[in-house]
């Protein structure tokens, strides 16, 4: 009696097991979209075309991060809203722009990636942060995704290009930040220079790059001190190089505070030499004014992009432009303004650039086409500072401008 | 909703359900698409990890604040392992070990602390791992990271599965035999040395258990957990950084664990859906705003279920009780007093008994 009940109790396990399988396997994977040669790549069509891009947008690193999406959007909404952006291919299409929140974490990154991809975006673009994008790097030349025009200084984006040619980088690099200071010393002759950067590789190329600018000429490293991110103070480190009395301090310092505080140290030890800071620390706001920068000879910083909050630029037409686009459509996703705004501002006309040389809708013509900009003069981007996209293993903004403190903002070096 | 509860307890329906969840688990991964395929696969990465948190917090009750340390910890060695070339079980074997034996080290000094004291010493850990992971570039890449192409597909299963597919049934079977051994873990003479522990150091001393010494155990084997989801880790995301180790991570595994259902193994499994869910869910509704969502959504469930997950079926059960008494009231008055019984039951482990216990009381 008992067996008889357990064997139909087990039966019905089984029979249970059996149909939710069955149930299952009736479907089967969707293809891959693996599509003819000559049709269109995924995400387009003969009228719109989706980008996406994954951003931290909370976060410590939210205030960036929205920037980047922010600026970006401005530009392509601002595009739609004008009738579309004009293709090589004769047809005018609207770019829909999709973005998703990271928070900074690389697995989130992935996960982003995989949903966008999912989704059908065309191209996965101008996204911010050095681990992001590094996780997504693999995936994204795996499946011959575009990862273009991202938003991070490091060089492993577009150095490599054979084994990641569908990876591309927008901004300068840390090291040819610190090339152009060694590069403006250089022509001064004689000079000693402390150094204070980072302990990691973001300090390391910074470095790299000043020492490759100053290598044969005059310009002598006299003391050098490096920091952990995590420090408290850096009095330590800036008695140390003040001992030195080097003319110069390199100070690539990457937080806020602690650059403050190197600024008010060095002045109440008495030395004053000329300053060099990196770009994401060198807000006359928060940094300079604060850590009292007029008390040195002269504060330097690099500088690619016009000020669209600064009273210099109020009369800028591109600056017009932007902040009326802006305040339609950016101002919702990035509530405070950083540089980064203004940077995917640009990279949105660097795109438009590429769609104008796109002459068939796949992803090939696209990359050919945005590896094709020569001296283009993007919106937001300072005289001088031009893209050039024909040499892929750099990023496609080179150029640097070195701007000098002149009491309230930046102005030209004297 | 009584008949619902001895359905639920019927050893043949469980084994039903057992069933079509593990075919559910096999089947799956090959009509989802690769999207779906790396969801599935993290939340059988995180769900280790956070495994190893609920032994060391739900069922020893000891604060820590440091998983995330060990998770990347196990990802780095993988990583390394990996560029080297060494073989895959013996990479697997480190990723194990090293974690635990550093937790070993740790705890060796850090459970003679209690409370505070001891949340304090673990938050440390993911403070100093990532300064120190960038500092170690030559074996940790520095702050780029390392990228691996790993765990790809054999060539003898050329055309059958794709990587994601092979990665998710590696992925899920390591995690599958983890949950077996902390199941056993938990429910044997460990387990019960835990929970005293937890519930009364006195109590524990005075029949003979060493608090101390099943704190260092209960912390190392979080490690070793920790380190296995690294390894687990590194198969799905195909790459580690310092952020790995961001103590945003480990906060995020803590309330993912109390969400899900603090001293238990099946609420370890809601944990890391809503560890992974989650942020998805928030990007769904505005990416501009996934902050408030996700913490709108934790309010949510700490408010409707402050159990965990795990304790909904209990807490739908006990709501429907009381509304029905509300309904019958005078007839119904003498069963009031066993009300907070019902309440207060112990998760799990110790749930079927009881409610076998409640309904011999309730003369049934």
């Amino acid at each position: 009696m008992m067996n008889l009940r357990n064997a139909s109790r087990i039966g019905g396990v089984v029979a249970t097991g059996a149909i939710a399988a069955l149930l299952i396997t009736g479907c089967t994977r969707e293809g891959d979209g693996d599509a003819g040669p000559a049709e269109a790549s995924p995400g387009i069509t003969d009228t719109t075309l989706s980008l996406g891009i994954s951003s931290p947008l909370s976060g410590p690193t939210a205030g960036p991060g929205s920037c980047t999406v922010a600026g970006l959007y401005t530009y392509l909404e601002a595009g739609n809203a004008a009738g579309g952006f004009e293709f090589g291919d004769g047809n005018t299409r609207t770019v829909e722009l999709t973005y998703l929140d990271d928070v900074y974490d690389p697995a989130k990154a992935v996960s982003n990636f995989r949903q966008l991809v999912d989704d059908g975006i065309f191209a996965y673009v101008g996204a911010l942060g050095t681990p992001t994008n590094a996780a997504i790097l693999p995936i994204a030349n795996e499946d011959e995704i575009p990862q273009v025009l991202l938003v991070t200084g490091a060089t492993m984006f577009s150095s490599d290009q054979e084994t990641n040619p569908w990876t591309f980088g927008l901004l300068p690099t840390y090291y040819s930040e610190g090339f152009a200071f060694g590069e403006l010393l250089a022509e001064r002759g004689e000079v000693t220079v402390a150094v204070l950067s980072q302990n990691d590789d973001y300090g390391d190329d910074y470095v790299a790059g000043f020492e490759a600018a100053i290598e044969g000429t005059d310009v002598e490293v006299v003391a050098s001190a490096t920091y952990e991110p995590t420090d408290p103070t850096l009095d330590g480190q800036v008695t140390e190089l003040a001992a030195s009395g080097a003319d110069a301090l390199l100070s690539a310092v990457s937080v806020t505070p602690l650059q403050v505080g190197v600024l008010t140290k060095a002045q109440s030890l008495g030395w004053l030499p000329e300053i060099f800071l990196p770009s994401n620390t060198s807000t006359p706001a928060t940094v300079v004014i604060p850590g009292n920068g007029a008390a040195y000879p002269a504060v330097y910083t690099t500088s690619l992009s016009k000020v669209p909050v600064s009273p210099t630029f109020a009369e800028d037409e591109d600056v017009i432009a932007f902040n009326e686009a802006f305040a339609e459509y950016g101002a919702e996703i990035a509530p405070t303004y950083t540089p980064h705004c203004a940077w995917s501002y640009a990279e949105g006309a660097i795109l438009e650039q590429a769609f104008l040389g796109m002459t068939e809708p796949t992803r090939d013509s696209f990359m050919e086409a945005l590896h094709s900009i020569e001296d283009f003069q993007a919106p937001l981007l300072l005289d001088g500072i031009t893209v050039n996209t024909t040499d892929p293993t750099l990023p496609a903004i080179q150029g640097l401008n070195l701007v000098q403190f002149n009491g309230t903002g930046y102005g030209p070096v004297q | 909703m009584k008949s619902l509860t001895r359905l639920t307890t019927n050893r043949w329906v469980r084994l039903a359900i057992g069933v079509a969840v593990a075919a559910l688990l096999i089947v799956l991964p090959l009509i989802s698409s690769k999207f779906v395929n790396y969801q599935l696969s993290l939340m059988a990465v995180f769900a280790v990890a956070i495994l190893g948190l609920n032994i060391v917090m739900g069922y020893t009750g000891q604060v820590s604040l440091g998983q995330s340390a060990f998770l990347g910890l196990g990802a780095y060695i993988a990583a390394y392992g990996v560029t080297e070339g060494w073989p895959i079980p013996l990479i697997f074997l480190l990723c194990a070990v090293v974690p635990a034996i550093v937790g070993l080290i740790i705890a060796l000094a850090a459970a003679r602390l209690r409370g505070l004291a001891l949340a304090m010493v673990t938050i440390a850990l993911p403070i100093i791992g990532i300064p120190l992971a960038k500092r170690f570039r030559e074996f940790t890449g520095g702050s780029q990271g390392t990228t691996v192409r790993w765990l790809s597909a054999p060539e003898w299963n050329e055309g059958f599965l794709e990587n994601d597919q092979w990665r998710y049934y590696v992925v899920v079977i390591i995690a599958a035999l983890m949950f077996l051994l902390a199941r056993n873990l938990v429910r044997g003479r460990m387990g019960r040395a835990f929970r005293i522990v937890k519930e009364n150091e006195a109590v524990a001393i005075s029949i003979g258990i060493s608090p101390y010494r099943y704190k260092v155990l209960a912390f190392t084997i979080a490690s070793l957990f920790g380190g296995v989801a690294g390894f687990l880790y590194l198969g799905v995301v195909q790459y580690t950084s310092p952020e790995t180790m961001s103590f945003h991570t480990s906060i995020n595994m803590v309330a993912a664990m109390v969400i899900g259902g603090s001293a238990s193994i099946l609420g370890t499994i809601f944990a890391a859906i809503y560890f992974v869910l989650v942020p998805n869910l928030a990007n769904e509704i505005n990416p501009s705003l996934t902050a408030l969502f996700s913490g709108a959504i934790l309010l949510a469930v700490l408010f409707l279920v402050p159990g965990g997950v795990v304790s909904l079926p209990r807490r739908i059960a006990q709501v429907l009780r009381s509304l029905r008494r509300r309904g019958n009231a005078p007839a119904r008055d003498a069963e009031t007093p066993q009300n907070p019984s019902d309440g207060a039951l112990a998760p799990t482990a110790t749930g079927p008994k009881s409610t076998e216990k409640n309904r011999k009381r309730q003369g049934q």
